[in-house]
């Protein structure tokens, strides 16, 4: 279990909001936190030009999808 | 938290659920199915079954990544991992998961380097800190996790990570439905569609529910007041005779989808021709593979697999319970032979698994009370 909320990440099929800490825009790699402060590093090739502050929808370390839209 | 507090709110609840009883018609059954796992999770959760007038029956769909995963499949993974210099990764639950001499997690008691990873992404950093070492990641799940999967391997090919593979075992939700909806054990009024997997595809594909087979399908979120507004807005589409695909979820899900997405797995992806799935047997055009142009990743070339189908235990009723026959507590084994210590069964392994959210939330034999 990770301390995404109390559900586990671990088949994956889970999406977890994630707040953008910082940016990679070269190698299309975030760092990301979740609410409990949890960071991993994300992929975001599939979602638009990102910054810090930006909330993701996250599945197995990639972005699919931004939540302030 | 934002976009979580306001969609646990009882009073809301309340409100919803008092609008679904009165549309319902008394006398007539409804039954729906949640197509998501993670849509099972949350009911049992948060009670939402509870909510609901006794002629409203859910039904549990096979939209569980692990759950779905058959046993010959297992057992092609651990063949990989007894090899030689290799280190095979896999989500957490997948390692549980029982093939038919016993799990990865087993195997790995019994000297073979199998490693829990939490993304494709995890492994290919394994890969690049043994490059001495053949990493193989089993890949699991729908079009949720499929666009990582997808992404790693365009990174690997890029980066020149020879010693990195992938045994890909994706399945696409579609083909499973169909199947759903043209067995004639299971007659169902409408579908809480996957909400996650929507992200990816779009609410797009699933017209054919109501195009083909005349059943509405709401595309929900996985708040408790997702469930339930679903729900009522499938009802609504009952009782106002209409029929059509509706997006509860749009502050997530656009109605097409992530075009990058589906873009970068066309790519790296194609259609095997048949995929066996628990409990539902060989379905067409249901799994994915590596494409002609990714295949020098693929494991399943680079290692040899035996590829053999193995039955299901037969104590085991996940078949039953992925069809949404039997309700997990009507399983011979449940609660007692297959326990989410020692599973029998993929349901009762994943946390998303039908007998798992009966099991850990304590609906262990009972018909559900009147409101």
């Amino acid at each position: 279990m990770n301390d995404c909320g109390d559900r586990c990440i671990t088949c994956s099929d889970e999406g977890i909001p994630m707040r953008v800490v910082g940016v990679d825009a070269d190698r299309e790699l975030a760092l990301c936190a979740t609410e409990g402060g949890s960071r991993r590093t994300v992929e975001i090739a599939l979602v638009g030009p990102v910054v810090p502050g930006d909330r993701l929808l996250v599945h197995a370390d990639v972005a699919l999808v931004g939540l302030d839209a | 938290m934002k976009y979580v507090d306001e969609f646990r709110d009882p009073e809301l609840g309340r409100v919803l659920a008092t609008e679904i009883l009165s549309a319902v018609e008394p006398g007539r059954h409804y039954k729906l199915m949640e197509v998501c796992g993670g849509h099972t999770h949350s009911i049992y959760k948060y009670g939402v079954d509870d909510l609901l007038p006794a002629n409203v029956e859910l039904v549990h769909g096979p939209g569980c990544p692990v759950c779905v995963i058959p046993m010959g499949r297992v057992d092609d993974g651990i063949a990989i991992a007894r090899e030689p210099g290799v280190i095979f990764t896999c989500f957490g639950d997948m390692m549980r998961v029982p093939g038919s001499e016993g799990s990865l997690l087993e195997a790995k008691a019994e000297g073979a380097d199998i490693r829990m990873v939490y993304s494709p992404l995890d492994a290919l950093r394994i890969a690049k800190q043994n490059p001495d070492r053949e990493v193989v990641f089993f890949a699991i799940g729908f079009e949720t996790t499929a666009p990582s999967t997808a992404l790693t391997l365009k990174r690997a090919k890029a980066e020149g990570v020879g010693n990195f593979s992938c045994m890909c075992s994706h399945v696409t939700i579609v083909p499973p439905l169909r199947a759903l909806l043209d067995s004639p054990d299971l007659r169902l009024d409408g579908f809480v569609g996957p909400g996650h997997v929507a992200t990816v595809v779009g609410a797009r594909p699933f017209e054919f529910i109501p195009a083909d087979y005349g059943k509405p399908i709401v595309v929900a979120g996985f708040e408790p007041l997702d469930v339930l507004q679903a729900i009522g807005m499938i009802l609504a589409q009952l009782e106002e005779g209409r029929c059509e695909v509706e997006n509860q979820y749009s502050r997530v899900v656009p109605y097409e989808g992530n075009p990058r997405a589906l873009e970068v797995m066309a790519e790296v992806f194609e259609l095997r021709p048949h995929f066996e799935w628990r409990g539902l047997g060989f379905i067409s055009q249901s799994g994915l593979k590596l494409s002609d142009a990714y295949a020098d990743l693929d494991a399943e070339v680079r290692f040899s697999v035996p590829g053999v189908r193995v039955a299901d235990p037969k104590a085991c009723q996940c078949g039953e319970v992925l069809k949404g026959v039997i309700k997990p507590w009507e399983c011979k084994v449940f609660g007692t032979a297959c326990t989410p210590e020692r599973p029998i069964g993929t349901c009762m392994v994943s946390s998303e698994g039908a007998c798992a959210a009966y099991y850990n939330y304590g609906r262990f034999a009972r018909e559900r009370e009147v409101v």
